[in-house]
Formats: structure tokens, sequence, C-alpha cells
């Protein structure tokens, strides 16, 4: 099947700042992409480019169309919930539930109230005396009546509570997402969507550090928490990364000598947290973290 | 266009309507009341100075006995002054509302979630500019009605209390049909004549970093006063074709009823308050014929291309 997103030396400039520096990416359909980056690191210019909400260099085509002259008709099959309350303050939540309908063909006014139903969302509120919490419920419970390919979430769950970050990702899993259709997410908590990511993208300073699929990042990377006694030897076989735990000394490798590194340690699948920093990580404070611990 | 974008186009007029429910229905419904309480609120004056009402009753049987034409004029031209307020208020609300309406969604944040809909940003422009030019009008038109109705209701019982027959002497006379559709008339009119401005003020809303009203005002005023400035220096003097003075006279001749092409040339006193003023087809339709009002649709064309131009790259801020 055809890819979702595809890119090709995707550019954006602000003056002299690369925003985005000539990224290449494709998404089929079927997957939860994370796109993990540092603030700044063009997250969100990334998805601007991709919901035509603003110029860019390069080529870019969702669902076979082009972005920044077919906005309105991708919005037909591309959904996006941004950072917390960008719903119109001003409205009700039953004016939102008739405009939506009345202006996406794919709306699924029932659907969208079985989910509102689960909430203690009153139809005839207005959104500005809704919480933050509710205001993401609502804009969810729109999304996912509507039957769209592409799900853009950028820092969905910012500012609500461990709660409420979990049951919307596990009512995203069971009852929005399956094999035809894409969720793209960014997030600072990574932990949190860890284990429901497909693939994994790291984007720093306008590049792109890591674009795999989940399985080949556990098949690369390996972690290793080394036995006191032979640190030197771990330090020798090349780590992109280590750091200090309890004392003892933790390494990371990339496509290491599995069974070489067994003799020397535990080892560890790494999880995203550890993968960014080692990758992201800037060297100057990773080097102080070292010395302090030594 | 099509019946889905139709759809679309109706529901967005409609989301107008819901975002500014006091400047677009309790502004004019206030001003309604206002001017029915006034009128209230004199008679019963009237009646306590005049103690068995027989001034009153007599002039209303007087009244009854005039020539139906000069009844005509003073009955439909009492209702048509009974407007001016509505007419004075209804370009502050619309300059207020073009001004807001492409600027307030990219301040909050909320173009993200009609960015997000399948609604093209031409659709988004036009949605607003109808809105000016059809909505607002409509509603404060069907306050007019109900004042004009609350009055002439009112007067009705005064006939009664004159044993004149209110229907025959004041309804009649009022030629409703004629003075509502003239006055409908002359208010869409007004919105073609000034399109120009309405296109130029979504034109500052859709781009301006902050209140777009300012940049309205002071970017054709700064023009006009740099192009003085110049006329004073080089001695090419055409104070006739200073843009300040264009905007001006093209705000001031307004084609509302009643603000329509009176000629000035031989003086004031020569201006008489007849129907031609305000029950004429002709005066509205006229406006159609000058060059101005098309030149003015191409310039606002421009205008909304710009708005439509910078809809296209605005996100939130």
């Amino acid at each position: 099947m055809t890819a979702i997103i595809q890119a090709r030396g995707l550019t954006r400039h602000y003056g002299r700042f690369k925003a985005l520096d000539g990224i290449d990416l494709d998404i089929p359909p079927g997957r939860i992409v994370g796109l993990i980056g540092p603030n700044g690191a063009g997250k969100t210019t990334a998805l601007k480019a991709i919901l035509g909400l603003s110029s860019y260099r390069g080529k870019l085509s969702v669902l076979g169309k082009d972005p920044s002259r077919q906005r309105d008709e991708l919005m037909r099959e591309v959904c996006f919930i941004a950072d917390v309350a960008v719903l119109p303050r001003w409205a009700r939540v039953r004016q939102i539930i008739d405009l939506t309908e009345r202006l996406h063909p794919k709306f699924s006014r029932p659907r969208c109230l079985h989910y509102l139903a689960a909430t203690k969302i009153n139809p005839n509120a207005r959104i500005k005396t809704l919480s933050k919490g509710m205001v993401v419920q609502l804009h969810l419970a729109l999304v996912m009546a509507i039957e769209a390919r592409l799900l853009i979430l950028d820092e969905p769950t910012l500012g609500l509570d461990i709660l409420f970050r979990k049951r919307f990702y596990t009512n995203l899993l069971n009852d929005y997402f399956d094999e035809d259709r894409s969720i793209l997410v960014t997030t600072h908590q990574v932990e949190e969507i860890e284990h429901i990511l497909t693939d994994l993208i790291f984007i720093k300073e306008g590049r792109l550090i890591l674009n795999s699929s989940m399985d080949d990042i556990q098949q690369r990377y390996c972690e290793l928490m080394v036995k006191p006694d032979e640190v030197h030897a771990a330090r020798s076989l090349d780590p992109i990364h280590e750091r200090v735990l309890f004392g003892r000394h933790i390494f990371l490798y990339d496509q290491p000598d599995v069974g070489h590194l067994k003799t020397l340690g535990e080892l560890h699948r790494p999880s995203i947290a550890d993968l960014f920093v080692a990758l992201m990580g800037d060297q100057d404070s990773a080097a102080a973290e070292l010395e302090n611990a030594a | 266009m099509s019946t889905v974008s139709l759809g679309q186009l109706w529901i967005l007029l409609r989301r107008e309507v819901w975002e500014s429910p006091i400047s677009f229905k309790w502004a004019p419904l206030g001003l309604a009341a206002l001017i029915v309480l006034i009128a209230v609120v004199s008679l019963t004056i009237g009646a306590r100075m005049d103690a068995d009402m027989a001034f009153t009753l007599d002039a209303m049987r007087l009244f009854a006995e005039m020539d139906p034409d000069q009844k005509r004029l003073i009955v439909s031209g009492l209702l048509f002054s009974s407007t001016v307020l509505f007419f004075q208020l209804l370009p502050f609300i619309i300059v207020f509302y073009l001004a807001g309406s492409l600027f307030d969604d990219r301040k909050d944040r909320s173009i993200l979630f009609w960015k997000s809909l399948p609604v093209s940003d031409s659709m988004t422009v036009t949605s607003k500019l109808l809105t000016a030019c059809l909505t607002i009008p409509a509603l404060f038109f069907a306050a007019i009605l109900l004042t004009h109705l609350a009055l002439l209701m009112i007067t009705s019982a005064y006939a009664l209390m004159a044993g004149i027959n209110p229907l025959a002497h004041l309804w009649l006379p009022a030629s409703l049909p004629r003075l509502w559709s003239v006055m409908a008339l002359g208010m869409l009119m007004q919105g073609l004549w000034l399109l120009p401005i309405y296109g130029w003020l979504l034109f500052c809303s859709s781009w301006a970093p902050r209140v777009p009203l300012l940049f309205a005002i002071a970017i054709p005023a700064a023009l006009s006063l740099a192009q003085h400035s110049y006329s004073l220096i080089s001695g090419l003097r055409l104070p006739e074709y200073n843009i300040g003075m264009i905007i001006l006279r093209r705000l001031g001749s307004g084609v509302l009823p009643g603000n329509a092409n009176i000629d000035f040339s031989d003086g004031l006193q020569n201006v008489e308050f007849n129907e031609s003023l305000f029950m004429s087809f002709t005066t509205v339709f006229n406006h159609l014929l000058k060059p101005e009002m098309w030149l003015g649709w191409l310039i606002a064309a421009g205008f909304l291309y710009g708005a439509i131009w910078f809809r296209r790259r605005a996100t939130d801020q």
C-alpha cells in the first residue's frame, strides 16, 4: 500500500534558522509513529507542513495530496489535535458538534455522542467553562467520530493528570486505531507512549537522528549494566553512551556483539528515554554527569 | 457552487451569529426596546399634562382629516426617522466585527481547530464577508420591523380612543411594504457600496499581528498625511484626490435611504423633506450606475484576494 506521508528534502527556514533541514520521511498505513525531539527541534514545524498550515520547500505528499495547496481536501482524511484548548472558547458543546457534522463529510454524530456519554461533559456547556481535561475529551470524541486515515497529535496530553493521560491513549488504541490508519504523535512524555508506538523518529535541529521501527530499534540497541570490574572492557567496545546509576555503569551500544556483552554484565532493552538521552543529549552535560559520578 | 459548499456556507454563517450574539442580536433588539420605551415614556408624560387626553385625541382627529399624501409623508417619515439610530449603530458593529473576524481565532489559537476542518480559506473569508453584508443587516432589519410594528400598535391604541380607524389612517399611510423594501434594498446597497472598506478591514484582519483596527485606520491615515505633505512641498495640489478624502467621502456618502444623493450645490435650504429621500427605489438603484460603485468592487476584489492569501498561510501566533 502507498505511504500515508511521504517527504523528500522537506525544508523550512525562518530567516537563517533552519527549522527543518531536508527531511526524508515515509509513513505507511497502520503505524503509530512517535516524533520525539527537544524543544525547538522542528517537531511542530514538521507537523504544520504536513497539515498544510505552513509553507515549505522540498517534496511533501500526504495521502497523495499537496498539503500547501489542498489543505481543505486533505482535512477530509486527516484529523488533528493540537496541544490543549484550541476549540473555540465561545462555543457550546452542541454547537461544536453541529458545526463539525455540517462541515465534515466523514463525521458520525452517533459515534461522537457515544464517546461523550462516557464523560461528564454537558452538551449545553460553553467550552470556556470546561476543564482542560474535558476540552481534550471533547476534542478526542469529535476526532474519533471522523473516519480519517491519518491522525496527528501535537502534545495532546499537555497539562493533564496521569489518569486522564492513560485513558486518552487507551481510548485511542482500543476504539480508533486499525491497520488502515496511521497516527503521528509528538510528546515530551515519551514513557507514556513507548508501549503503543510501532515506529520512532528522533528529530534534532531540523534533522532526523533516528527513524526506524520499534522492532528494529530493539534489535539494534542494547543496554549493558556492567559488572564493576569490567568497566574498562565495556568502555573499549565503543558504546554510544555511558551513564552511572547507583554507582553502576550503564553502557548503551549500537549493534553490539550480544554474546560477548553477556559476559560483561546484565543486558536490557533500552527505554526510549534512555535512547533519547544517548542519541540527542548534549555531550557536555553527559560528560559533566560522568565526572560527578566518578 | 455545489450543495455541499452551500450547506457549509450556511452553517458558517450561523457560526458567526453564535459567536457574537451580543452585537448581532441583543444590540439591535436592545435599541428597538429603547426606542419603543422612549415613545411610551413620552406618551405617558404627554397624557399627564393633557388631563383628559383631549388635546392628544383632538390632534389625532385633525390628523385623520389631513390629505392622504401628507398623512403618508408624516407616518412613513416618522417611522423612518425612528430607525436612524439603527443606521448609526450598524456600521460600528460591522467595522468591529470585520476587524476581528480573521484575527480573533489566530489570537486564541482556535484557528488550529477551524483549519482542521475541510473548509477552504476562501470559503472562510466569504462567510465573514457575507456576515457583514447580509447577516448583520438582516438582523438589524428584523429589529427595525419590530420597532415599526410596536410603534404602530401603540399609536393605534390612541387612534381607537379618538374613534378613528387605525387601519385606514395609520397602517395604510405607513405604506409598510414599500418603506420596508426600500430600506432592505438600501441596506444591501450599502454593503455593496462599502465593499472596498469591508475588503480592506478583512485584509488587515487577516495579517495584522495585533489590533487589526489600528492598522486598518493608521495605514490610510498615514498615506493621506504623506500625500498631503507631498502636495504641500511639491505644489502639486489635488486635494480632491487625497486618499483620506476619498475614503471619508465614501463612508460619508453611504447609500442608506435618507443618506442618499442629496444635492447640496444650491445650499442646505433647498433640501426638502420629501419622500424621495427615503422612499424611492430609483435613488437606491441609481447607486448601481455610478462608476465609483464598480471601481469599489474592483478594489474590494483585490483586498479579498489578499485576505485569502494571508489566511492560507495563517496559523496560531
